[in-house]
């Protein structure tokens, strides 16, 4: 059972020395900085090294935080750090990273369910499975507005950018998704038929 | 220049000025193509809101608390060790000045009535103390012990900080 209390309160409390009250932080937020973790990593070990390093990165700094933004966008500015830093670490090429030909993309197949069984897949499976094909930049920024309740302004504060670059990143993203979910489903309908 | 996806992507997420907005939706209303441009946008944009999100191991808060605790356990340890090598080093120092300043002491001649006729004079040929009975002295061979113990101390609290580091 989670807490009911706000982040903010949590943050108080751990600050005060209640250490239950950060691993309640950690489990309201670890689905959300997992999967972020996921769309820099290579498989779910990784993601999860990233994610706990980021969670103990976060407790560390946590009496620096200022309150000014959203606990959740400071967070997550520390797992998109944590992140590039691990895949500059492990050689995957985040130097090219706008040049989607140079990146190696290792499937990230979601846990649990059975590919090779058709009738089971769903469009949030063909969904997922776009996602994981895009870069991780575009990835990121997609996640990030859609299932990290977080504006424009917001997503460019916890990446280190210009709103409007944000902006512009997020129009581009939307359109590799779209073709790569297009590409997959008319693949699916032709193995079908 | 923005493009119709640009135009009607940013009029989806409210990104417009409320005159663009405008412009847009009378587009949007009398233009079959902005229409029907629309509609597949909004139906990508409902669709990408159902993107899943992944499920962490079921240890994964007990394994960053479990992380944390280590780092707190090591921590007033660390603490300690730093606060005894800077009370050693400052101890040595001191005894160090105090024993140049009443070795120099001992060695200049002060003479004279009054204050305002002090007479100081150093000495022609400082007497250092010899090398050899200083190394063959008890207090040489403490001092060497005192460093032996001191290195070993320093290492010790070097590899717990290593061992800590790996664990976290």
């Amino acid at each position: 059972m989670q807490s009911k209390l706000s982040d903010i309160e949590l943050i108080e409390q751990t600050l005060a020395g209640n250490q239950s009250a950060y691993a309640d932080l950690v489990k309201r937020h670890q689905r959300f900085v997992f999967t972020l973790a996921m769309r820099f990593a290579k498989g779910r070990e990784d993601a999860e090294e990233i994610a706990q390093d980021c969670f103990i990165k976060a407790y560390r700094s946590l009496a620096s935080f200022q309150g000014q933004s959203k606990f959740t966008t400071w967070l997550y500015s520390i797992v998109y750090t944590t992140a590039m830093t691990s895949l500059r670490k492990k050689r995957i090429a985040t130097d090219s990273i706008d040049d989607e030909d140079t990146y190696i993309q290792v499937e990230n197949k979601p846990s649990g369910y059975d590919t090779d069984n058709v009738e089971n897949k769903s469009r949030s499976f063909y969904l997922n499975q776009a996602i994981e094909q895009l870069l991780p930049d575009d990835a990121t920024i997609i996640t990030l507005f859609y299932k990290g309740e977080q504006s424009l302004e917001e997503i460019a504060q916890a990446l280190g950018m210009e709103a409007n670059t944000v902006k512009v990143k997020l129009f581009r993203a939307r359109q590799r998704l779209k073709e790569k979910l297009e590409r997959n489903l008319k693949q699916e309908v032709k193995e079908l038929i | 220049m923005n493009t119709m996806e640009e135009k009607i992507w940013n009029y989806i997420d409210g990104t417009c000025t409320p005159a663009e907005q405008e412009a847009i939706a009378r587009l949007i209303e009398q233009d079959e193509v902005y229409a029907r441009k629309y509609q597949e946008l909004l139906a990508l944009n409902l669709e990408f809101a159902t993107m899943e999100l992944e499920e962490p191991p079921m240890a994964f808060t007990y394994n960053v608390m479990e992380a944390i605790r280590t780092e707190n356990a090591s921590q007033p340890l660390k603490a300690a060790i730093d606060k005894r090598i800077i009370l050693g080093i400052s101890i040595f120092f001191v005894f160090t000045i105090l024993a140049l300043l009443v070795f120099t002491l001992a060695n200049v001649h002060i003479s004279g009535a009054n204050l305002g006729a002090v007479d100081i004079k150093l000495p022609a040929n400082v007497k250092m103390p010899s090398t050899n009975t200083f190394l063959s002295s008890p207090f040489f061979k403490w001092f060497l012990i005192f460093d032996l113990v001191l290195a070993l101390f320093l290492t010790d609290s070097y590899l717990r900080k290593k061992n800590a580091e790996k664990h976290v």
